[in-house]
């Protein structure tokens, strides 16, 4: 192996950039590091090149363990975006720079610096000075800088990236020859997808820190294993459904997994066996999403001609010409039980929207228009194991920890959550009994559970362990003095939402979703609709206006509320709402009394610019009354990477 | 418009300055020459020259090093120091002669100190000449230095040592080429202002003929004691040093532009 990291981890002010992240590459392999920005890629790159030090974990080069070395002794050439060449030195002298400092002789150098020169397509401009270059000459001259000093490993950071088009183009296929020539182990790192295929032997793609899969290119975008690979790679339709023995299934859609799917699709990409997702077993009926992409969608006027398994009948909602294809998006009517995930679904839209894309010989024996109707068939597809949800319990032992766990633990078996117990606040043999009890009145019937112990602060505790897994849902007791201190450092500890547990109560059945209208109340509404539609609960939403008398703000309230009624539906909580007017805090409290509420969402504010989230407003003032339920506090923008709302799908 | 700029600059810079030439030539080249080379006026230039010279030398270095300090380190207080480097250009130059004297005289402990231990005498002596200069020309390499170095590209440095630089490899054959030109430019400038430097030389040297009296001070007393050509001889040569100076330093700037942008 010429380049191993062993669980490297760097963190900047104590969030981390780059979060355990293990990788190995071959000799002569060109790897490619894809990810949009900020996804920590360079920050991995600058630490294998020693320019960013390491906070845990060992980097390997050719065997020899560099982690401790400066940069100077650790033989790697490297390339940066803006070509970072020395302008007062000539071409020849920016070349020769390495070698002088390895006291090579003056005629070996000569030589070599010419085979460079040859090698990157600059034979007779070693007298020029780098700004007399186009760009991308000034970024060969940089790439046999980086080579002359016969390095082990070449690093490559978004080298193509300040280039036009066509000089990406153009210098991306002498890059591969370079390469390939040389044979030399190589990382390059990139945002740009199509680079990123064209490059790569292997790829791995980062998102928050995370390498979340690592594989040859074709494997990854047709074998995706996460929800953002699947969507962040080329561009997706992934639905929401069912996976059994013989079928996938799509609410009242069926789609057989049989010997002609697999001969239709390509041979060694088709849907590997009957019952068995991404070479795991799966179990009867499990929930799994569906990615199939454009290619894969068939079309034809009638079923019967449909050369694969329909869908359903759809309408053209747009056409895209683009050159040798064309694009078009389908609108399908809902299906009950079916959550589209990509391409995203506007708030409020119950409808399904399908991404094709067809050459131009089928355009002409069929061609569309917006608003015709069409039969839509899957030719392939690819099924995913749904992630679920992740749930954190903590518990110190009080009477409120013990209404929390024991709610948790109800919640995460109807959610099929994967739970994991962390205790704190309790000394060695007392926490031992804790936790042994708390697993044992949790452990059936929980599709995963794990128990830890910490010494340290919650605070502390739980943002170790969000860094070491995200969580959708964090529940913790409340009632103690600090809760509410305690609450507001849980929120800034990561990116989960937060469910407080005041008393012991069974799961909810009807639960009130206090929204503000607009964008952070949709966010609230959909992460609330998933876990109340998993408890099998009602809901209520409830939206306050200020004044009574405004009819304006109240139709605004309403037409918002119906908007999220019919989101609610399409996950299949039935709903009903409500607008009230006056002070929020007092106007919920009215609320919980006059009705049968178990469950309470609300949203959580914003954080501010330095990253605190304060509870002391209307949050604060709900929770200071005598709250009778448990009150789940939704983060208004959930930006975990398993959650692609957020991400915008990249076409190819 | 451009009538009044004109004349304002003609009024303003031109007519001074054909006035003093008239007055330093009126006794012909030679007389000048005599003038100039009589042994006190003499004296006089060439401790200006090498005390401002001395003082060149320790600013190019320190301002440099102020300069890249300022630039590439983060300490608690950066913005004040940063902004306490200007300093100088706005105190009075006899205040900064008057804190020197504070500082390092006789009678002051450091000052004392400083003569009996070592035998280094500050005040009323060319080492109080030139702490007064780098004092009052302090921010002209810092000020020349810091817009090119953050400018700088710091993967260019990050380059040089996956190549295989060390830190002062790096400094010497990567930052501070580009740093040349700017580096001269405000070296030049400190010098032009200390050539003409008075008030704080006055208080910290004293006047003391063929001593530690500098061309300037010389000036003064010259014009002190009515004998203005003297006084116009002498204010000629400072007067074509500083012209000098200034010629040069336009022309590298000139030449920088033309570098290119980058």
């Amino acid at each position: 192996m010429s380049i191993v990291l062993e669980h490297l981890t760097k963190r900047y002010g104590g969030h981390p950039v780059v979060n355990d992240v293990s990788l190995e590459i071959a000799d002569g392999e060109f790897f490619v590091l894809l990810g949009s920005s900020g996804s920590g890629k360079t920050t991995v790159l600058n630490m294998v090149a020693g320019l960013s030090g390491v906070d845990q974990g060992r980097i390997l080069l050719h065997g020899r363990d560099v982690t401790d070395l400066p940069t100077q002794e650790r033989r790697v050439g490297f390339v940066f975006q803006n070509y970072a060449l020395f302008q007062h030195m000539s071409v020849a002298d920016n070349v020769e720079f390495g070698m002088t400092l390895r006291k090579m002789p003056a005629a070996e150098r000569r030589r070599w610096r010419d085979e460079l020169l040859e090698l990157v397509g600059l034979v007779g401009l070693g007298q020029r000075m780098p700004r007399q270059l186009s760009g991308g000459q000034q970024q060969r001259v940089a790439l046999a800088r980086a080579l002359a000093i016969k390095p082990d490993v070449l690093l490559l950071d978004e080298p193509l990236g300040a280039l036009d088009a066509k000089i990406r183009i153009e210098l991306r296929r002498a890059l591969r020859a370079i390469q390939r020539t040389l044979g030399i182990t190589t990382i390059l790192v990139t945002h740009d997808q199509e680079e990123a295929f064209e490059l790569a032997d292997r790829l791995g793609v980062m998102s928050f820190g995370r390498l979340l899969e690592v594989g040859r290119p074709e494997a990854l975008y047709q074998r995706p294993r996460t929800e953002f690979v699947a969507t962040f790679l080329g561009t997706a339709n992934l639905l929401v459904g069912r996976c059994s023995a013989d079928a996938v299934q799509l609410g009242p859609v069926h789609i057989p997994i049989t010997r002609r799917l697999d001969s239709l699709s390509q041979p060694g990409n088709a849907w590997p066996h009957p019952g068995a997702c991404n070479g795991g077993a799966v179990r009867a009926a499990q929930r799994v999403q569906v990615l199939f992409r454009p290619e894969d969608v068939v079309l034809a006027s009638d079923p019967d001609t449909l050369a694969a398994p329909p869908f359903g009948l759809g309408q053209v909602e747009q056409v895209v010409f683009s050159g040798a294809f064309q694009r078009l998006r389908l609108r399908l009517p809902p299906l009950a039980g079916v959550r589209p995930i990509a391409p995203p679904v506007a708030f409020g839209d119950d409808t399904i929207y399908v991404e094709a894309v067809r050459e131009q010989a089928d355009v002409d024996r069929l061609p569309l228009q917006p608003g015709e109707r069409v039969w839509v068939g899957i030719r392939h597809f690819h099924a995913l194991e749904h992630p679920g949800l992740h749930f954190l319990l903590l518990t110190d032992g009080s009477p409120q920890a013990q209404a929390a766990l024991a709610l948790g633990g109800q919640l995460a078996r109807l959610a099929h959550a994967r739970a994991v117990v962390l205790g704190y606040g309790l000394q060695g043999e007392a926490m031992q009994r804790h936790l042994q009890q708390a697993k044992e009145t949790l452990g059936s019937g929980l599709a995963a559970l794990d128990v830890r112990s910490t010494d340290d602060p919650p605070a502390r505790a739980v943002q170790r362990e969000t860094e070491r897994q995200p969580y959708d849902l964090i529940i913790m007791g409340f009632g103690q003095a600090n809760s509410l201190e305690l609450a507001e450092s849980m929120l800034q500890s990561g990116e989960h939402n937060l469910l407080l547990a005041p008393r012991a109560q069974d799961a909810p059945t009807h639960a009130l979703i206090a929204v503000t209208t607009g964008e952070p109340g949709k966010d609230d509404i959909l992460f609330a609709g998933r876990l109340v539609r998993h408890v099998g609960a009602q809901a209520t939403l409830m939206s306050v206006v200020e004044q009574a008398d405004d009819p304006a703000a109240r139709q605004r309230a309403e037409r918002f509320l119906a908007d999220g009624i019919r989101s609610l539906e399409i996950l299949g909580v039935p709903a009903q709402t409500a607008v009230r007017s006056g002070v929020v805090s007092k106007a919920i409290a009215h609320e919980l009394a006059a009705n049968d509420y178990d469950l309470l969402v609300l949203g959580t504010p914003l954080a501010d610019r330095e990253g605190r989230i304060s509870l002391k407003g209307v949050v604060g003032q709900v929770m200071s009354e005598a709250i009778p339920c448990a009150t789940l506090l939704v983060r208004s923008t959930v930006s975990s990477y398993r959650e692609p709302v957020a991400i915008d799908t990249v076409r190819v | 418009m451009r009538a009044a700029a004109l004349s304002y600059l003609a009024l303003m810079l031109i007519i001074p300055l054909l006035v003093i030439f008239q007055d330093g030539l009126s006794q012909g080249l030679a007389g000048l020459w005599q003038a100039v080379t009589q042994p006190v006026a003499w004296a006089a230039l060439l401790l200006t020259l090498r005390t401002s010279a001395m003082m060149v030398l320790i600013n190019t270095i320190m301002g440099t090093l102020t300069a890249y300090v300022l630039v590439r380190y983060e300490f608690p207080g950066k913005p004040l120091l940063n902004a306490l480097v200007d300093l100088p250009l706005a105190i009075p130059t006899l205040v900064t002669g008057v804190m020197l004297v504070i500082l390092y005289g006789p009678q002051q402990p450091i000052g004392a100190w400083l003569e009996r231990t070592l035998g280094w005498r500050i005040i009323f002596a060319p080492p109080g000449i030139v702490l007064a200069l780098l004092f009052v020309t302090f921010p002209f390499v810092v000020r020349a230095v810091q817009p090119v170095l953050l400018s700088l590209d710091r993967s260019v440095e990050d380059a040089a040592a996956t190549l295989g630089a060390g830190p002062w490899t790096i400094f010497r054959r990567v930052t501070l080429p580009p740093l040349a030109l700017p580096l001269t430019s405000g070296a030049l400038l400190s010098f032009a202002r200390a050539v003409g430097e008075f008030g704080a030389i006055i208080i910290v040297a004293g006047n003391i003929p063929l001593r530690t009296q500098t061309a300037a001070v010389y000036v003064w007393g010259e014009v002190e004691s009515e004998n203005r050509f003297g006084a116009s001889a002498v204010s000629v040569a400072l007067l074509a040093i500083a012209f000098t100076l200034i010629l040069v330093v336009d022309l590298i700037q000139s030449r920088r532009q033309e570098g290119g942008g980058r």
